[in-house]
């Protein structure tokens, strides 16, 4: 695949060098959807292929699959038991003591951390600081509405507080586990902690479609593009093409599943997921399991004794 | 839809996914039988797809977001079980990936998309195309139709997980521990978002795969559909009225179901025997005369309290008496219906006629 030497230069050439197709008439900009897959892609890619960094020599690299993700359920739900918002900038701080252990970047373990909260928390937290939505007490008087005082209150800024904090760490938590594990680990990891066979099965196959799905749907997004020569978008095309691309992708892969699967028995498959080497807990994944418990336990013990 | 982890208190999360581990471990059971394992790689662009209509969320100002699932889209292909391993496998892979959703909130989650809303709108998917072929039209608009209803429950089930959260979990001072917004505002912010936006993008997706399916591959469909015809002229015309038919099942099932009343203890107030009544409770020294005189006026009834004189066979008894009676019923009704039937044809001719 990468042997240039057999294929002709003009085939390597970018495309600038190639005449415009489109010499008369306006060409429109590519749509909402167009750019909204295009962005989908490169979010997918850049979340998906950690295996970069699953490879590298890091402390929660060495760790056995299973331990990390016990150990990481333990954390999550200390966190989730957590009042106090200086008990959670510290489980935080830990998250990002262990990133670094991990070789993983802290600037770019906090962007991909970060890039989540505003879209899905900040945004939707905002409102509750105000009197509307939490009454109590008002630390920032913002005015008179109808004879009543409202501001931000005292209790709204704690829970907004609370939630940001407390959804940045259970996310730090959840990005370390999945990029310091291969999929396939992983995958294993959930097998042996009793999750269904089939829905391991099926978690592995959509994973690597999710991939295929997106180049399909671009090609199929191009290739309409291609073929559109209206002046005028229909609405209601545009509506039906989603549908029949859907519809068509369905059809693919049916008639290609009775030939993957037959290939998957080909290549020994049984419907377990299997890696190269045999994971055993050794003693430093028994410690680091053990440490993170009681941890966990420590960590709300300490939180319940500061007070509700 | 997808609660993020810190918004719902590790208790609702215990509670949810207590509800999702057996019905996990029974769908994958089900969808094994009804879908084969050859078919897996399906599931998985089933999940797949779902996870990419999914992406396409929009954030609302009061807890959440809004978005389609194909969860409907994946039942009426696959079978309701089928999709909630599909959809279950799309909010793992996002929730470890993206933290769109949290781990510990993955049985909530579950709940709302994977399992409410594949069951209700298959439910609904499978009510209204009673009784169609497989090219009808009627198909293609139920699912979508089940895409939309089902979204909504999905969402209403949401709404109510994060509303309850800061009436049930709040400090001394009042401040909201996890998710503070009330239930009177969750609701409609769900129900607006979901019933407008989410509602329709999940209800046009539906129906444009169905449609283009029957047009383009029925095999495809022919998955989770065995038995039903392709056209609707193959359709077998059905015997007698559907309502009598219906009418028919109920009152057999009926029927067959009225010895549970046998089960009741104690009588339907106001109807007991004379010799039964608790006479010192209503004061009474004996029972009133004419109460006895009275209540044997009519001795001559064919099963006395739905039984054999005997007193034996209770349950057969009780059968007989409900045939029997259903049947004098009927036959009471039957010719009432004719009599005033032959009554207002008489009086049409006869306004004819003038």
């Amino acid at each position: 695949m990468t042997d240039g030497a057999s294929t002709p230069s003009w085939l390597l050439a970018g495309a600038e060098d190639a005449p415009p197709l489109l010499c008369s008439g306006k060409r429109r900009r590519g749509g909402a959807i167009e750019k909204t897959l295009d962005g989908l892609a490169g979010l997918i890619r850049e979340a998906l292929e950690s295996e970069e960094v699953a490879a590298r020599r890091g402390l929660l690299q060495r760790l056995d699959a299973r331990a990390k993700l016990i150990g990481m359920l333990g954390l999550l739900i200390a966190t989730g038991l957590v009042r106090h918002i200086p008990v959670l900038l510290g489980l935080y701080a830990l998250t990002l003591v262990l990133a670094a252990a991990s070789r993983i970047g802290l600037g770019w373990f906090a962007k991909r951390v970060w890039f989540f909260i505003p879209l899905f928390t900040g945004v939707i937290v905002a409102p509750a600081m105000f009197s509307f939505i939490t009454p109590g007490e008002i630390v920032l008087p913002l005015g008179h509405w109808f004879g009543h005082e409202v501001g931000l209150t005292r209790q709204g800024l704690t829970s907004a507080g609370l939630i940001v904090v407390r959804a940045a760490t259970s996310i730090s938590l959840v990005v370390l586990l999945t990029l310091t594990t291969s999929w396939t680990r992983l995958l294993a990891a959930l097998r042996a902690l009793f999750v269904p066979r089939l829905l391991v099965l099926v978690l592995g196959m959509a994973y690597r479609y999710i991939f295929v799905l997106l180049d399909s749907v671009s090609e199929m997004v191009t290739a309409r593009r291609a073929r559109t020569v209206a002046a005028k978008r229909s609405r209601r095309g545009e509506r039906a093409i989603a549908g029949f691309s859907a519809g068509a992708l369905f059809g693919k892969a049916h008639a290609l599943s009775e030939e993957i699967h037959q290939a998957m028995l080909a290549r020994g498959f049984s419907g377990e997921a299997r890696t190269l080497e045999r994971p055993r807990l050794g003693a430093i994944d028994a410690v680091s399991l053990v440490a993170c418990l009681a941890l966990a336990i420590l960590v709300v013990g300490g939180d319940r004794a500061l007070g509700l | 839809m997808h609660i993020p982890d810190g918004y719902l208190s590790p208790a609702t999360c215990a509670v949810a996914g207590a509800v999702m581990v057996p019905v996990i471990g029974v769908a994958c059971a089900k969808t094994k039988e009804v879908v084969k394992e050859r078919h897996a790689p399906l599931l998985a662009l089933g999940a797949a797809y779902s996870f990419m209509v999914m992406m396409f969320n929009v954030p609302i100002p009061d807890g959440t977001t809004a978005h389609a699932v194909g969860a409907v889209l994946i039942a009426v292909l696959l079978g309701p079980w089928a999709a909630t391993v599909c959809v279950s496998s799309a909010l793992v892979i996002q929730a470890l990936f993206f933290g769109d959703g949290g781990v510990l909130a993955l049985g909530a989650n579950t709940f709302n998309m994977a399992l409410v809303m594949p069951f209700v709108g298959y439910g609904v998917y499978l009510l209204l195309t009673r009784n169609t072929s497989l090219t009808s039209k009627r198909r293609a608009i139920a699912a979508g139709v089940g895409g939309y209803i089902g979204l909504n429950i999905a969402a209403f089930c949401a709404a109510i997980e994060f509303g309850l959260q800061p009436t049930l979990f709040h400090t001394a001072n009042g401040t909201p521990l996890y998710a503070p917004f009330h239930l009177a505002q969750t609701i409609p912010a769900m129900a607006l978002a979901h019933l407008t936006i989410a509602g329709t993008v999940e209800f046009i997706l539906t129906v444009g795969v169905v449609a283009y399916l029957q047009r383009a591959n029925l095999p495809l469909l022919r998955i989770n559909h065995p038995g039903v015809v392709d056209t609707d002229a193959e359709l077998a015309p059905t015997r007698g009225r559907p309502a009598l038919r219906w009418a028919l099942i109920g009152i057999t099932t009926m029927i067959a179901l009225s010895p549970l009343g046998l089960l009741a203890p104690g009588g339907a107030y106001g109807e007991d025997a004379p010799n039964e009544l608790n006479l010192g409770k209503y004061g009474l020294n004996a029972v009133p005369s004419g109460l006895a005189k009275y209540n044997d006026f009519w001795k001559h009834t064919l099963l006395p309290d739905y039984g054999f004189s005997s007193g034996r066979h209770a349950n057969l008894a009780y059968v007989l008496s409900a045939i029997f009676g259903a049947l004098v019923v009927g036959a009471v009704v039957f010719t009432l219906a004719a009599a005033i039937r032959a009554l207002t044809r008489r009086t049409e001719a006869q306004a004819e006629a003038a």
